[in-house]
């Protein structure tokens, strides 16, 4: 093992390197762009031993991704806001074929008036393209991850496409302490790629046809189970992650000082490092304060969070972007999961565009969930740092 | 409500069918809806469209199981094709064929017209389109809809697109056809052929709906699936080839869209008639006119 202080751009890129990927299709774009030049590094340098294919465009990015997954190769690439946007229309073909590729995302905010800067609302909206997603609090998670994220995607009872989210700047460009495991620990923790399908001239096979409404329906269903069957997954693959190299993530919930809280926020990514501040602020004050960090999107923990919240009297979501007109995109998944409770539920919506988010916010976020216990809040969805009136 | 349920194949008009008969309804002050179902694109693939009437406001958006009335574009559906199924016993059908009514079986006995829609087709349009002439016999068998409505959509949907020449010729197909058309009683002895299809659970279908070759009998997609589909009955026309003219530049070879033209060893043609569609794209590569195109499935 070796510790280094790098991004989490380049903590990702040494997690493809240490999984032995075989293929990055590439096109940079700002917050990732580190992680693809790192990779395109290693392979220079003769570190790493895969095919590195720039491409004209993040649409054929995943469409390179895609073919070569289907070639039964070990496949990886990186990506960010407008990036992603454009492989809208070829993110839906790995999990439908089920191919286990493995992208990073830096999350960037999308849209004009444009900036580079942390939101969520670029990956948020292919929560429904199938691909599993997971949400990264720090550098040596993004390494971790990579590597679990592979062999996540790899398990035969799961065989989807993984989407590791990373926020940007906030992690991409931030240098952190990470430890970089031993290629030979990987190796024991990551087996080679084994496929189920894969395109061979020698024994042909139909990948991906056109499927008529008899089976569309079936197909559609088989795809949702495999997404809620990564659970189990998750959680072994977890297990035995802490038992090879001592770090551990839980779960598909990450719960801090949930012992008796009496409130608590719902946060993904960095939002909790912070959040994890402010609790034991409010902990020292004698306030029952608690943190929920969402890791995974999809598949979403439905379950563990109606357990995790069942003590509380007041639960409050944070979210990094919102679907206009309505909520953040967490705070809709949360409430849904919710449904029936009496909880009272707050939406909190900060950091936007890269806005700074500031203890002093999440505190303002806090107070709010605090004061609900006693008293019904005068709206569902508050904007934090915000000038003007709501 | 009146339900229609158009057979036809690729290229023959069922939709524009459904659509003008549609329209046809709505000029005699009726509401009216048409709608199509087909898979892939391809010129001589069976089609389905199909047409409600009614007097009130339609307020079904699916498909037509239990039709008023069948019209079949092309017999040689009834042998690949479920056609009469569902069709109500008092209800009516139309049929493009050669045969008088009583001499086609539908698999159900109705009230049946029947026509030489192809003849009327290459007398007037000079190409086998059957449509705008079956629109004309649909007239005879049922009375919500008149010819006098037909004749008006067909000259509005056509003009409207090819000018008013076509407008007039494709209604003058109508009228022939209405002429022509012979009114009887068919048979109902055929026995209605479901295609059999496989239909797994979803358990069952392979991930990624990734599919082996030869693997699973009767599935119509994957590997092999084009062996499966014997394109060979979708011919109106067949193309006969004249060796003794043949250059051997293998135009036809390279340009034919279904792959049924074979190399021989000395670059001589051979067709595999199982899957020729007659689409005539061989005969209209050729440079020096070896292959004819001729009426019918035939083959040499």
């Amino acid at each position: 093992m070796v510790v280094k202080v790098i991004s989490g751009d380049h903590a990702v890129a040494w997690g493809a390197r240490l999984a032995r990927v075989e293929v990055v299709p590439a096109f940079p774009i700002t917050p990732q762009t580190l992680i693809v030049e790192q990779i395109a590094e290693f392979v220079n340098n003769g570190e790493m031993d895969a095919d590195f294919i720039p491409v004209e465009s993040e649409h054929s990015v995943m469409s390179v991704a895609v073919g070569a997954s289907a070639g039964g190769v070990r496949t990886f690439t990186a990506t960010a806001s407008q990036g992603l946007a454009l492989m809208h229309e070829m993110l839906y073909a790995a999990p439908q074929i089920r191919l286990p590729v493995v992208m990073a995302n830096a999350n960037r905010s999308l849209g004009a008036a444009a900036g580079i800067w942390l939101e969520h609302n670029d990956s948020m909206p292919e929560r429904e393209s199938g691909w599993l997603q997971c949400y990264v609090e720090n550098n040596q998670e993004a390494l971790d991850m990579t590597l679990q994220a592979f062999r996540l995607a790899e398990d035969h009872r799961v065989m989807l496409p993984v989407m590791i989210c990373l926020d940007g700047f906030v992690l991409s460009h931030t240098v952190e302490r990470v430890d970089i495991p031993d290629q030979a620990a990987v190796d024991g923790f990551l087996p080679k790629y084994v496929p189920v399908n894969v395109l061979d001239p020698d024994d042909p096979i139909v990948m991906n046809p056109i499927c008529p409404p008899e089976y569309a329906t079936e197909m559609r269903y088989q795809l949702d189970r495999a997404i809620d069957s990564a659970k189990i997954a998750i959680k072994e693959i977890d297990i035995d992650f802490s038992k090879r190299f001592g770090r551990s993530y839980g779960d598909l919930l990450d719960l801090y000082r949930m012992d008796g809280a009496e409130y608590a926020i719902v946060a993904i990514g960095t939002a909790a490092t912070t959040s994890r501040l402010v609790v034991d602020r409010l902990r020292a004050e004698g306030k029952k304060a608690g943190l929920i960090r969402i890791r995974f999107m999809r598949p979403f923990p439905k379950g563990e969070l109606i357990e995790a919240v069942s003590g509380l009297k007041a639960l409050g979501v944070f979210d990094r972007s919102v679907s206009f007109n309505s909520y953040g995109p967490v705070f809709t998944e949360v409430r849904n999961a919710l449904y029936g409770s009496v909880l009272p539920v707050t939406d909190h919506i900060a950091g936007l565009g890269g806005r700074d988010l500031t203890p002093e916010i999440l505190s303002k976020v806090f107070q709010v969930v605090e004061d609900s216990m006693e008293k019904t809040p005068e709206r569902d969805v508050y904007w934090h740092d915000l000038r003007g009136d709501m | 409500m009146f339900e229609v349920r158009f057979h036809g194949r690729g290229g023959q008009g069922a939709v524009m069918a459904a659509q003008a008969f549609a329209e046809a309804a709505v000029i005699e002050g009726l509401e009216a809806q048409a709608f199509p179902f087909f898979g892939a694109e391809r010129r001589g693939a069976p089609v389905r469209a199909f047409a409600r009437i009614d007097d009130q406001k339609i307020r079904i958006k699916s498909q037509i199981y239990r039709p008023d009335m069948l019209v079949i574009l092309d017999e040689s559906l009834l042998d690949i094709d479920p056609v009469g199924d569902g069709l109500k016993p008092e209800g009516s059908a139309v049929v493009n064929t050669r045969k008088g009514p009583e001499e086609v079986d539908l698999g159900v006995s109705v009230r049946c017209a029947t026509v030489d829609a192809t003849a009327v087709a290459l007398e007037h349009i000079k190409a086998p389109i059957v449509n705008t002439s079956i629109l004309g016999s649909m007239a005879k068998v049922q009375d919500l809809v008149s010819l006098r409505s037909i004749k008006a959509a067909i000259a509005d949907r056509f003009g409207e697109r090819l000018g008013p020449a076509a407008a007039e010729i494709n209604a003058a197909a109508a009228q022939a056809s209405f002429d022509r058309t012979k009114v009887g009683t068919c048979k109902g002895n055929r026995e209605i052929a479901h295609r059999e299809m496989w239909m797994p659970n979803w358990q069952d279908i392979p991930i990624g709906v990734t599919l082996p070759s030869g693997s699973y009998g009767k599935v119509n997609v994957g590997p092999g699936s084009s062996w499966q589909n014997m394109t060979g009955t979708w011919r109106t026309s067949s193309p006969h080839y004249l060796k003794e003219k043949c250059i051997r530049c293998l135009r036809c070879w390279f340009s034919c869209p279904e792959g049924c033209i074979h190399r021989l060893e000395d670059d001589y043609e051979k067709w595999d008639f199982r899957y020729c569609k007659g689409c005539g794209i061989c005969a209209q590569v050729c440079p020096v006119n070896a292959i004819e195109m001729v009426k019918g499935v035939k083959e040499w």
